[in-house]
């Protein structure tokens, strides 16, 4: 059916309406007011809590804001050794997981995208096992094989669990780029008589790239922040931050531990969203999973 | 299937056609599929075997068991529950956001974007610890009713609506990135001559606007589904002691009771019905004039 | 799988973050060279431990530096086992492999009470821990050595804290059974954390049964559970239902030790179950408001436990994990101990500072009972979250 046939069955005549313009401003501002306050109270609300208790040194209910206020606790948890060892770990392990998952995704995307093959469309939709069975179920009995070949409490081990954890994110959503290139521009390229790999770099790379780097931001900041398969593959010997913050919430005392490295898990994650709010606006995220 | 022609160019190749059209694209797609089968299949598949073949023959006994557990049952149906509620929620919410976001410009919109991705980048036990603190009891939401003079406010820590706040609220990017793309495929000009015959908003939302983002529904749904149906952290923080959500269940089986078929079991009947509403999802991107993901 | 977790995990050596890309495993070259005759500038010395966080952050920023500081020689490398299969009881079964194949145990010393796997001592795996061997081993306090290849180096309790602003000193109950009957009368007031969460809420259940069988800790042995105690659980549950509807918020259970002492600390509850190492170790740094007190049953404490060391014999670096221990064992470790982590020293009162006797006397119990854990725990727990937390009654 469409669209023209859709609002012809829906006239009835009546004339459009035209509101003042100064009323029609209102009107027009007043859902973005709504939803903006609306997400400042439900989003902001929670992560303010966790701000103002990494500046608290003691804050006993019913007080608003804590008791007394101080610096104490980021000088306590940075001079941690523990905290040290785990940060440029994370940083390091999550850089080198998206690395590797561009690596081997990347190639494969451009396959599903551009080459014609059997079972083509199977193959990319079977991705989507990767989010459906229980994670909890396949580390029980990935462990098992990870014991045998030694990876329990490795680096390797944490990366390749990690690694699988990356693969729909960074195969469809680049896949979904790479069939929305613009083919002429390809060819008449080729056509003026450039080589393939300067139509890749100058004409192709351009057009993918607001969805590649969103994959791949996205890809670091999940892994980043992954804890379960660092949980139960890592330990004891790999600790990462949020491997820490979970023992640390679980099992510590001191609530300002866990405020102040919420904080410094942020840090990166501003960064990057500063960053990813260019890119994810087209809906290039949204294509990937098939919109 | 797409749409263009994909005829590779076969000028200019060193390589036999037949290699390439046969060999490349699966040397190009075997290493992530590898990975795949390695460490998603043949784990998934052991622990389905685990669970059926016990003592040297096929059982469905540990499924009997389950069934006839009333705090098993009582977990599964509350798992239901929840995520029934959550993606619910989710649309409620995500819905009237999306719409905005897909018609707004200008800096209000920007932001709202902005304060919409956010939780993107908050991870679960993040977002557990801090919802804690901010609407547990004697929290800051309670501190700040107490102070104006309001008491007796009850918290959602430790139920079930304490799961399904954070489980809504870490899914909300999600949402909304995916209803704001299938909302942008509704060309500008078919709302514009539908308001133009007079439709009012709610006519131009349910005649015109829902039957196009039908799928993009569909995929939020199903996606949103398979990411709460298993989620851990955020129940296991935040609900009740009982009865508790599958992915919780099954790890205190495993680790306390030590019954591996027993967790095995469950974590299967939860990718059960992951893998069911996985097929809606894949009949609905199949179905689609582009064949995407 | 329980058993080869850690055992696995300790094979491998440090792995550098620029080997990811090999993604291949590491095996750390075999050291041939017996402790006495290697003589490096600085030797390591693995301690293993499967304590709570409070514990391992403890060793590994205050004790570890600390001791670094006075024996330059050494270099203590913590290793924690929490939450990893049979924790440190696998990574004993690993020193006994090591040992029978003559290869590295990759351990010196481990937070590991050596009863609990006899067959380790039969097989002649443990260095003994006595003042010949632990100078300051001297100085424990009688009674707590249960075996001479394990050291006991501090102990806690579960204790019940309450919130004195609201509770008045002679209301405090005194038995187990004046705290059944305040919680029922303060409805809302009380909580503990599920059993199998944290063991302030795990020896809160576990002091019920106690309860129930005679108040006779004795009773109960490691090893396969007794079947006649384990039929009298039930009179436990029902006991611990009658009082569910009057636990904080109609029967909330948090999910851990910290999550009830912030309910506490913010005055959402008035009293609870608590570690006596955490709830001290909050009170002395104001995670706890100072109108925080705390209390111990005088019928039958609430049980608690002594964290043990032991050292196997193969050692790599023996002399360091004696002198490790000796110093865990010693005034400032002992001192640390009461100070830093709130726990109760192992060596005699009289050798620690005065001050710090009189600061602590209330929490300090004349006994610990112990409960033996293992699949006792198991049948615990089931029956808790089986009976107690829901209102589903057991079935089929």
């Amino acid at each position: 059916m469409t669209a023209d046939v859709l609002v012809s069955s829906l006239a009835d005549g009546r004339a459009p309406r035209r509101a003042p313009a100064l009323a029609r401003t209102l009107v027009r501002q007043a859902p973005g007011v709504f939803f903006l306050v609306f997400l400042a109270i439900i989003v902001i609300g929670p992560m303010l809590s966790v701000v103002l208790w990494a500046f608290a040194e003691t804050w006993w209910y019913p007080a608003l804001v804590p008791n007394t206020w101080g610096l104490k606790y980021w000088g306590e948890t940075l001079a941690r050794a523990d905290i040290r060892s785990a940060l440029p770990l994370s940083i390091g392990l999550a850089a080198a997981v998206t690395a590797l998952s561009a690596a081997i995704c990347l190639p494969a995307a451009y396959a599903f995208a551009r080459l014609r093959f059997p079972f083509r469309q199977p193959l990319l939709l079977s991705f989507l096992a990767t989010n459906a069975f229980p994670r909890f179920g396949l580390y029980v009995s990935i462990a098992v094989v990870f014991f045998k070949l030694d990876l329990v409490g490795t680096l390797q081990g944490v990366a390749l669990i990690q690694l699988v954890n990356t693969l729909l994110l960074m195969i469809w959503i680049p896949t979904s780029a790479f069939q929305g290139v613009d083919r002429a521009l390809e060819e008449a390229a080729l056509d003026v008589g450039a080589s393939r790999l300067r139509v890749f770099i100058q004409i192709t790379l351009p057009m993918v790239l607001p969805a590649l780097s969103a994959a791949l931001l996205l890809t670091f900041v999940s892994t980043f922040y992954e804890a379960q398969g660092a949980l139960i593959i890592g330990i004891p010997r790999v600790v990462t931050m949020p491997v820490l913050m979970y023992s640390i919430i679980n099992s510590q005392v001191i609530v300002q531990y866990g405020a102040v490295i919420s904080l410094i898990l942020w840090l990166p994650s501003f960064v990057l969203l500063g960053l990813v709010q260019r890119f994810v606006r087209g809906g290039t995220m949204a294509a990937g999973f098939g919109v | 299937m797409t749409t263009r022609p994909i005829a590779p160019k076969t000028t200019n190749t060193v390589w036999p056609q037949r290699l390439k059209d046969h060999v490349l694209p699966y040397l190009l797609v075997a290493p992530p599929i590898l990975l795949m089968t390695l460490l998603i299949f043949l784990p998934a598949g052991q622990a389905i075997v685990e669970t059926v073949w016990i003592d040297g023959a096929v059982t469905v006994a540990e499924y009997i068991k389950f069934f006839q557990s009333p705090i098993l049952t009582a977990n599964l149906w509350f798992t239901f529950w929840i995520t029934l509620a959550t993606v619910g929620l989710l649309f409620v919410i995500g819905l009237p956001l999306s719409l905005y976001l897909r018609f707004a410009r200008g800096r209000i919109a920007a932001a709202v974007q902005m304060l919409a991705l956010f939780p993107l980048f908050v991870p679960g036990v993040i977002l557990a610890y801090a919802l804690i603190r901010a609407i547990g009891p004697h929290g800051l939401f309670d501190t700040l009713l107490h102070q104006i003079g309001i008491d007796g406010y009850v918290s959602p820590y430790l139920k079930p609506q304490g799961i399904l706040i954070a489980l809504v609220w870490q899914e909300i990017p999600f949402t909304v990135l995916v209803l704001t793309a299938g909302l942008r495929q509704v060309e500008d000009t078919m709302i514009e001559s539908a308001r133009d015959v007079g439709a009012s908003d709610w006519q131009t939302f349910w005649r015109i606007i829902f039957p196009l983002i039908q799928r993009a529904l569909v995929i939020v749904f199903s996606l949103n589904v398979i990411g709460t149906f298993g989620a851990f952290t955020i129940p296991y923080l935040l609900g009740p002691a009982q009865p508790m959500m599958m992915g919780v269940s099954m790890q205190q089986t495993f680790n306390n009771y030590m019954d591996r078929t027993g967790a095995l079991t469950q974590a299967v009947l939860t990718f059960a019905f992951c893998a069911a509403v996985g097929v809606l999802y894949v009949r609905t991107v199949t179905r689609s004039p582009e064949g995407r993901p | 799988m329980s058993s080869t977790v850690a055992k696995a995990a300790l094979r491998l050596g440090l792995v550098s973050a620029l080997g990811l890309a090999a993604c291949a495993p590491t095996t750390p070259a075999p050291t041939a060279l017996p402790a006495a005759t290697q003589a490096p500038e600085v030797s390591v010395i693995n301690f293993v431990t499967d304590s709570d966080t409070n514990i391992s952050d403890w060793i590994q920023n205050k004790v570890a530096p600390a001791f670094e500081a006075k024996y330059p020689q050494y270099d203590v490398q913590v290793t924690i086992v929490r939450g990893v299969g049979g924790g440190s009881g696998d990574v004993a079964d690993r020193a006994l492999a090591a040992l029978q194949s003559n290869a590295d145990p990759q351990v010196d010393v481990i937070e590991f009470d050596a009863t609990s796997k006899p067959e380790l001592i039969e097989a002649g795996l443990w260095q003994k821990l006595d003042s010949t061997t632990v100078p300051n081993a001297s100085t424990l306090l009688s009674g707590i050595q249960t075996s001479e290849y394990s050291l006991p180096y501090r102990g806690s309790q579960v204790v019940l804290a309450y919130d004195s602003s609201k509770i008045s000193e002679d209301e405090v109950p005194h038995t187990f059974a004046e705290l059944v009957e305040w919680i029922k009368t303060n409805p809302g007031q009380f909580v503990y954390c599920r059993p199998d969460k944290g063991g302030s809420g795990g020896n809160f259940v576990t002091r019920a049964i106690y309860e129930v069988t005679g108040q006779d800790p004795s009773l109960f042995e490691k090893g396969t559970p007794n079947p006649d105690l384990v039929s009298q659980f039930p009179k436990a549950w029902d006991l611990l239902s009658e009082i569910h509807p009057a636990i904080f918020d109609n029967g909330a259970y948090p999910a851990g030790n910290t999550a009830v002492l912030t309910l506490l600390a913010n005055g959402s509850v008035s009293m609870a179950t608590a570690w006596s190492d955490q709830a001290l170790q909050g009170l002395a740094n104001g995670s706890l408001p100072p109108n925080i007190k705390l209390t111990q049953l005088t019928d039958l404490p609430f049980p608690g436990g002594n964290a043990r060391l032991s050292v196997p014999r193969n050692s790599r670096n023996l002399q360091g994990a004696l002198d490790f221990v000796n110093y865990l064992m010693g005034t400032d470790g002992q001192v640390s101990v009461v100070k830093d982590i709130g726990g109760f020293p192992a060596a005699n009162w009289n050798t620690l500072p005065q001050e710090l006797q009189q600061e602590y006397t209330t929490v300090i119990a004349e006994t610990v009972p112990l409960w033996p854990g293992g699949d006792w725990d198991a049948l615990k727990n089931q029956g808790w979250y089986e009976n107690v937390a829901t209102n589903i009654p057991m079935g089929s």
